[in-house]
């Protein structure tokens, strides 16, 4: 039975392999979206830097929205004009709703979901606004590069 | 191998020298290691002590003597033969007996640091002892344990001396309050000298060495004020951000007063919020973002930010300014900024916040009111003045957050004391954070503060903090009502907590006011108020 099987596929294999196309995901960037709409965000890092295909696609702001907002109802379509203006969904992932996120994540209380999101947003815009500040002015006000508000964020746990 | 007589021991060393002398002399080796140092009387009655060891030997001789009162073991397995101590050697024999009747050391603080070379005595006597002494040996494991001792004991002359510093900064007020200013300032030299031997890079040390700073400066320099007061506008806003970054205190007040101004302001298109002390406008881009995403769309924003005049010409409050209107335009809120230079609140007047009667007013005080609550022998005090042409403004809504403590009471000490409580839990606080130069520069914030707090006086002292509660009565009695914050003010700044690494911070509710604090020690309080629209002000019954 199983040598017949083997048979039969040895001798459809050889001729499906001239027949069927093969399949390359990066000629079907449509799937791909899809596929990468799903990830999370480490993952889609990690993808980024698979290729540039890859790369490009990740880095569009949609697929970060997505991310932001995957826990909770979709929001209003104002907070994607604002988002856009304070440095886009990428940035807010990762500088505000990933580590609040995971801060919280100890907590486990449901109840906050929608609001996480808020407070990212908020911190957010501190952060626009500081980082306003480095550019403008005359050094007046902060001396480092990198914004200082949210430093309290990435900051490393101590349970 | 010789026998001691248990009874004669204690008090002088000599006491049991006639039954103790050594018969045999001692070996050459033995003999050129240790002749240096000798006391010569002591040899001449069989016992080698080292002179510098003079002192330690004496009092652990009393220890040994009390030890050997109280033990409630029978003395008499210490005579058995089965164990040879020679006592010439007094160091080591009495340690070698010590070590037989305590287990937990005890008066820690008195025979363990020897002020001379602040080196432990056990430390000393063991790792100079003579290799060929045969309780060496057998006494390894004692050295171990002694080495622990030492270890926890040190830790607890530690503790000691905080207490001790802690005891003498009250003392040292005291004498401040009384008037006796060269007693204080024996305490203060005192203090000096126990500071060295406190760790002072953090807990009570570090305090401690701010209070003395405090102390001294109110001793010497006198009670105006001076150096701590002239710090630049632009040093403050430096040291005002630092504290900001490192804490939560400044952003549980930002977000907190944030959250009540938004849920006062809705429904209402023309809005116009008064910020007593715009700094670098921190608190509101996060104001301008909610406004931007509420439903129904954003209002029409009026900021108006009163801070001090900057010297060199340049226009700081406008910088800020137009720093907000360039983040409002980004997210498209119609918002128009106004700032008012002075270098004292009780300075400004309604007329130049050009509030118009159609708008919805929103006043915003963080930390400022306690700074109004000193008054001169000729005026009044300003707070009653600053307060009334707020209540003519007839705001929406008032936030006032401010220091959760008692600082302004009239008799010194009682301040004195009530400061050190609240800054040592706010260092405390502190101390979690790790960033720098965050840390290192809101402590100095916190210090000016604190020299504030204890070293000015009159019109120098602006540093007045209140409670909550006295905060309540006088704004009752001026005709505001309180304004419950809600609970998604109350999850927001519990979120906002747990995002500090931090274990101990905890918001609390405290009658519609939320509060900050460490470790269940409330820090800052936040409330809102709103005027009493009938024109009569409550008075408190």
């Amino acid at each position: 039975m199983v040598e017949n099987h083997s048979r039969e596929d040895h001798e459809t294999g050889g001729e499906n392999k001239e027949k069927r196309p093969k399949f390359f995901i990066n000629d079907h960037v449509d799937i791909l979206i899809e596929i990468l709409e799903r990830l999370d965000g480490r993952s889609l890092c990690v993808a980024a830097s698979v290729c540039r295909l890859w790369c490009t696609i990740a880095r569009n702001d949609s697929l970060w929205e997505n991310l932001c907002f995957s826990h909770v109802s979709p929001p209003p379509s104002s907070v994607r004009s604002v988002v856009l203006a304070l440095g886009g969904y990428k940035r807010l992932y990762t500088g505000c709703v990933r580590p609040v996120r995971s801060r919280l994540g100890r907590v486990r209380r449901a109840s906050w979901a929608g609001d996480e999101v808020q407070l990212s947003l908020s911190l957010f815009c501190v952060d626009y606004y500081e980082r306003l500040g480095g550019s403008n002015s005359n050094g007046r006000l902060v001396e480092k590069s990198s914004p200082s508000s949210l430093m309290f964020l990435c900051k490393p746990v101590n349970v | 191998m010789v026998l001691y007589d248990s009874a004669t021991l204690g008090g002088s060393c000599s006491g049991s020298s006639s039954s103790s002398s050594s018969s045999k002399p001692p070996p050459l080796q033995q003999r050129q290691q240790t002749q240096q140092d000798i006391d010569g009387l002591l040899a001449g009655a069989g016992y080698r002590v080292r002179s510098s060891e003079l002192r330690k030997v004496a009092q652990r001789l009393e220890r040994l003597e009390t030890a050997m009162v109280n033990s409630p073991a029978d003395l008499s397995q210490l005579a058995s033969d089965t164990i040879h101590y020679n006592p010439s050697d007094l160091a080591s024999w009495v340690d070698s007996l010590l070590s037989e009747f305590t287990q937990p050391p005890t008066c820690p603080s008195e025979f363990i640091m020897d002020p001379e070379t602040n080196q432990t005595v056990v430390s000393d006597a063991w790792t100079t002892a003579e290799p060929h002494m045969p309780q060496v040996h057998q006494n390894i494991s004692y050295e171990q344990q002694s080495l622990n001792n030492q270890l926890t004991v040190v830790t607890a002359m530690e503790e000691d001396s905080g207490i001790r510093l802690v005891h003498m900064l009250m003392t040292c007020a005291e004498c401040v309050q009384r008037g006796d200013f060269s007693l204080a300032t024996s305490c203060l030299e005192d203090m000096q000298g126990l500071l060295t031997r406190v760790n002072t890079v953090c807990g009570i040390g570090k305090v401690a060495g701010h209070f003395i700073d405090a102390l001294s400066r109110r001793i010497f320099q006198g009670i105006g004020g001076g150096t701590i007061n002239g710090g630049s506008a632009y040093e403050n806003e430096i040291l005002y951000h630092h504290f900001y970054e490192a804490c939560p205190y400044l952003k549980f007040a930002h977000f907190t007063a944030n959250q009540a101004i938004l849920e006062a302001f809705d429904g209402h298109d023309c809005v116009h919020v008064v910020d007593f002390n715009l700094m670098h406008g921190l608190q509101w881009p996060a104001l301008i973002q909610a406004l931007a995403l509420r439903p129904g769309g954003p209002p029409l924003l009026r900021l108006t930010g009163i801070g001090p005049p900057s010297p060199d010409g340049r226009d700081s409050l406008r910088e800020i300014g137009l720093r907000l209107a360039e983040l409002a335009r980004s997210v498209n809120v119609r918002f128009a900024f106004r700032g008012v230079a002075a270098s004292r609140l009780e300075d400004v007047k309604p007329w130049m916040l050009q509030v118009n009667p159609k708008e919805s007013v929103a006043v915003n005080s963080i930390m400022q009111l306690h700074r109004l609550l000193g008054s001169d022998l000729n005026r009044n005090s300003p707070i009653e003045t600053v307060l009334s042409w707020i209540r003519s403004l007839n705001p929406k809504i008032m936030t006032v957050v401010e220091q959760e403590a008692n600082h302004n009471q009239p008799g010194f000490l009682d301040r004195f004391t009530e400061a050190l409580h609240y800054y040592s839990t706010m260092f405390d606080s502190l101390e979690a954070c790790t960033v720098q130069p965050h840390k290192a520069l809101a402590e100095i914030y916190i210090q000016r503060e604190i020299a504030n707090v204890v070293s000015c006086e009159g019109s120098a002292r602006v540093e007045r903090h209140e409670p909550l509660s006295k905060w309540r009565t006088r704004l009752s009695g001026a005709g505001f009502r309180p304004l419950h914050l809600g609970s998604n003010a109350y999850k927001q700044a519990s979120m906002l907590l747990t995002l500090f690494s931090a274990e101990g911070y905890s918001v609390e509710e405290n009658d519609g006011c939320l509060t900050l604090g460490w470790h269940s020690r409330p820090l800052i309080a936040a409330s809102a108020w709103q005027a009493v629209s009938d024109g009569t002000a409550d008075f408190p019954a």
